[in-house]
């Protein structure tokens, strides 16, 4: 477990040699030890495929790795932070959203398109995803970013989970989301509640939201 | 859960203490030195003297020795009990004992005439040496780390009992065969951690849980906010004014 929560606002990173971290880049608060940090062009992992693959999708957040012995704070623009542990499944979560994260994850881009078609790309538009949104998928953990506090809800096969899109923040899992639209004749003629969409999460993981709709 | 905010009044209010995490009150008998702005609120006959004038040329001589921040600091006199807080920061007080803490200037919002305070020699940041309490803002709560550390210069609020901290630079990343082509080329960019300060000795540092430190304030000044006589329009400047205290989110919350 190399993230210790200090407070709501500050991780602790310890780092080994053989092991690395990517962070985003400036949100080092202190570090004791022995640790360099090197701006990670390529924007994480892969080669230059994977880096061009982010640079198209937009998914491009500036990173840095963190390596050498010792121990990382990291804290960024006073939003609070939340580490979520992963074991074999896949976090969904947008890059700028990326604090700190294992080295080990293996990193990725998905289309949003691809998911839902269509209506991936409009659900996209409507959470601030975007057409891409990026996957860390195998064992470790991410200290991801919010506005506000973070609730994570819970989310089964029998309790699908609505959300607002803008208070979305990642989900993890074997999640379904689908963008459900409430619009009637009240918002096509401005007098709707603000709550016209929700993104509905259904399937066997959970979801982050954050007490806010601002984005990062 | 909702509960109705509790209502304090000059007797309630704890003597000395925190109110909340953002506002501290100080239950004033004698003369505190306070930043200009930072007090909200008081009870009782408290009277406001800038630092530099006036009557209080012998306090100032005995616990003031700052003459570049005099025209930020307040004397506050008499009997009552005043409330400080600065733009919803983290608020906490301090006592020390026979020692000596150095603090930003910016994050230091109060302190005892017990204490003398002096310029430090790192720019921007003040000294306090001798007994008595202080009252620090910060963004985000305070955590403590010990040394040998080296910090964020933004994150950094303070230190306290060890040597003046010194610059540390890391170029590691320059080294090799793509450092070599990073330095030449600036493709790559910079990791933003080049620059710590680094701190060695005993003693303890005080770090705040973020790098981003909040604009400060003009107080005194009309505010540039439309609708404000004398204020102008406040439309082109860009950014939309901040409302003061903890209706400063609102701005935030309607686009401003």
């Amino acid at each position: 477990m190399p993230f210790r929560q200090i407070n709501s606002k500050l991780v602790e990173a310890r780092v080994a040699p053989g092991g690395r971290l990517f962070s985003q880049r400036g949100a080092m608060i202190a570090y004791t030890g022995d640790v360099r940090f090197t701006p990670n062009w390529q924007g994480g992992q892969g080669g230059l495929g994977s880096m061009l693959g982010r640079r198209v999708a937009g998914e491009a957040t500036p990173l840095m790795t963190v390596d050498g012995q010792g121990t990382v704070l990291f804290g960024h623009g006073g939003h609070h932070v939340e580490v979520v542990e992963l074991s074999g499944d896949t976090l969904c979560v947008e890059a700028d959203r990326l604090l700190a994260f294992d080295g080990t994850l293996e990193q990725g881009t998905l289309f949003l398109g691809s998911d839902g078609g269509v209506m991936g790309l409009v659900r996209g538009q409507v959470t601030g995803q975007g057409l891409f949104t990026t996957t860390l998928k195998g064992s470790g953990a991410v200290a991801v970013m919010a506005h506000g506090g973070v609730i994570r809800l819970p989310v089964t096969p029998d309790r699908p989970v609505h959300v607002d899109p803008q208070a979305y923040v990642a989900h993890h899992g074997d999640v379904r989301n689908k963008l459900s639209t409430a619009l009637g004749w009240r918002e096509m003629v401005g007098r709707g509640s603000g709550e016209g969409f929700q993104l509905e999460l259904s399937g066997n993981g959970a979801v982050y939201v954050q007490a806010s709709e601002e984005k990062l | 859960m909702s509960t109705a905010p509790e209502v304090l009044d000059a007797r309630t209010l704890p003597a000395d203490d925190n109110v909340n995490a953002y506002a501290f009150c100080v239950d004033l008998n004698g003369r505190w030195f306070l930043q200009k702005g930072k007090m909200i609120a008081y009870y009782g006959r408290i009277d406001f003297t800038g630092v530099g004038h006036g009557h209080l040329d012998a306090l100032v001589a005995g616990s003031f020795h700052s003459p570049l921040h005099a025209a930020d600091w307040v004397v506050a006199e008499g009997t009552g009990k005043m409330l400080l807080a600065d733009r919803a920061f983290d608020v906490n007080s301090y006592d020390l004992d026979d020692g000596n803490l150095t603090v930003r200037s910016g994050n230091l919002l109060a302190f005892e005439p017990s204490l003398s305070l002096k310029q430090s020699i790192i720019p921007g940041f003040l000294t306090l040496i001798g007994t008595g309490k202080f009252i620090a803002a910060s963004n985000g709560a305070v955590h403590f780390v010990e040394p040998p550390v080296r910090v964020d210069p933004q994150a950094l609020v303070g230190w306290a009992d060890c040597p003046s901290p010194c610059h540390h630079y890391d170029h590691a990343y320059l080294q090799g065969v793509w450092g070599g082509i990073r330095a030449l080329t600036g493709i790559g960019g910079a990791s933003g951690e080049e620059h710590q300060f680094e701190f060695v000795g005993d003693g303890t540092v005080l770090i705040q849980s973020t790098e981003q430190l909040l604009a400060e304030q003009d107080t005194g000044a009309v505010p540039q906010q439309p609708g404000v006589p004398g204020g102008g329009t406040g439309g082109g400047s860009g950014r939309a004014p901040q409302l003061p205290g903890p209706f400063g989110g609102l701005n935030q919350l309607f686009g401003g």
